[in-house]
């Protein structure tokens, strides 16, 4: 059990309306459900959706339904018909920073269960080509059974450490969602006050992710596009990780316009001071968006292909 | 590693989805075909031959046919996804009849639709919604061959 304020206390100055988070973050995460384009049409997949008693409302992104409720006790055929994936909001957000495009040679570095390299597919209409990588065999899993269901075709997946693989590709695109402390994914016990959903474990995680972000940052053709996200507050695991690689490698921040209310990224915190382009990285507080917590920095790697400097 | 199917390999998979579901090979013309452990790979077709990760590479692609006792299956999921090309051998089911095929594991059927030949797999579809195959065999017995998380879901309910 670890007490609420200790965990986030520190991120108070940043966060607008702190008590309306802490008030918020007793409630449940709300469900959201995918609803997969390549396989059935948006307003067909909500009839289903109708008949199978889900009840819902839409939001701001279109292939995404808010579950307002549905009886946990039946099975959803919906799901085993490829047409839905569960998803947060939030997740959709990495993808939209990304803005993939049918064609394209896109990675998603971190990719397991799948949730953002299938919705990549979907809006690259299974086009182009895609390649979904994760470290660990047993997540590849969850990733190789989520392509198959949503029925894609132009998906290579590969396991390999994202911080050493070398791929015979250089990338259009490229995600990188990266393995974090969780931090927007708290909930709080109404009742005692415990934090639960909290990640432990010794891991250097700030080290992996600027390994991930410099590597991936490497891959990419001259002009594309580097998302990198977490679902954390953490600025170490965020703003100081955009940092670093803005530091080691000639790369710019570039504006990403998201459909729900977002805050600019920290460039002063505690006692250090970040590179001011970090203003155009965004963070998604879960008490303004109603889902769980997002970074989201979208950066550029100049070129004469794609530069849009 | 998979193996890029030659245009004879993939002249044999046409010539089964055709003669069994008439299944057009337009349909499936974007797909480059890859054989990787008793299976058969739709990948959607790149600009340039694809070269594969060293190390790495795990799967790629969508599984569409897999190799069961020497006879073609068509998977679940290809049917789900391209399934609607078919033009033979698709049976419309009832919700009671898909939740019986799935709890007990096979349905005798009163009658067969005029497009449908037995033995062989066919495709079910449930309420123009297509589910999976099923494997068609004498005496109209239809057994289910969909997955076994899919077959659980299915005998646990039918759509309102």
């Amino acid at each position: 059990m670890i007490p609420f304020l200790d965990l986030l206390e520190a991120y108070r100055e940043f966060i607008p309306d702190f008590p309306d988070l802490v008030d918020h973050l007793k409630r449940p995460l709300p469900v959201y459900f995918r609803l997969n384009t390549l396989k059935i049409g948006l307003q067909e997949a909500k009839s289903f959706l109708f008949t199978e008693g889900v009840e819902f409302k839409e939001t701001v992104i279109p292939e995404l339904v808010k579950v307002l409720h549905h009886d946990h006790s039946r099975p959803l055929i919906s799901y085993h018909l490829g047409y839905i994936y569960p998803q947060a909001l939030s997740s959709c957000l990495p993808v939209l920073a990304l803005d993939p495009q049918p064609g394209e040679t896109v990675l998603d570095l971190c990719a397991a269960p799948g949730g953002k390299a299938t919705f990549m597919a979907q809006k690259m209409l299974d086009e182009g080509f895609i390649v979904a990588n994760d470290r660990k065999r047993g997540r590849i899993t969850s990733l190789l059974s989520n392509i198959k269901r949503l029925g894609i075709t132009n998906t290579l997946v590969t396991q390999a450490r994202g911080e050493h693989i070398s791929l015979p590709y250089s990338f259009d695109k490229i995600l990188v969602d990266a393995p974090c402390s969780g931090q927007g994914r708290y909930r709080v016990d109404p009742v005692t006050g415990a934090v639960k959903h909290v990640v432990r474990g010794k891991t250097n995680l700030p080290a992996i992710q600027k390994a991930l972000i410099k590597r991936a940052f490497d891959m990419l053709t001259p002009g594309g596009t580097l998302v990198y996200s977490t679902c954390t507050l953490n600025v170490e695991e965020n703003e100081e990780v955009v940092h670093f690689l803005l530091d080691k490698r000639r790369a710019y921040l570039t504006k990403f316009e998201p459909p729900v209310e977002s805050s600019p990224g920290i460039t002063v915190f505690k006692d250090k001071r970040y590179d001011r382009q970090l203003e155009s990285a965004r963070r998604f507080y879960p008490h303004k968006i109603d889902s769980v917590g997002f970074f989201v920095a979208k950066i550029v790697k100049p070129g004469t292909e794609k530069d849009t400097s | 590693m998979p193996r890029l199917l030659n245009q004879e390999q993939r002249r044999i998979l046409l010539r089964f989805l055709w003669e069994r579901f008439k299944i057009p090979e337009e349909g499936l013309a974007p797909y480059d075909m890859f054989a990787f452990s008793r299976q058969a790979f739709l990948f959607k077709r790149q600009s340039s031959p694809i070269k594969w990760p060293e190390g790495a590479f795990v799967r790629c692609g969508l599984p569409f046919l897999r190799n069961v006792a020497g006879f073609l299956k068509p998977t679940t999921v290809f049917i789900q996804r391209f399934g609607h090309f078919a033009q033979k051998n698709v049976m419309e089911l009832s919700e009671e009849d898909v939740c019986k095929l799935c709890s007990d594991g096979e349905l005798i059927l009163k009658r067969l639709p005029t497009s449908v030949e037995l033995p062989g797999y066919v495709i079910i579809k449930l309420e123009g919604h297509l589910i999976g195959a099923g494997l068609l065999l004498e005496e109209n017995r239809l057994v289910c061959r969909f997955p076994k998380a899919m077959r659980q879901a299915f005998a646990k309910l039918t759509l309102q």
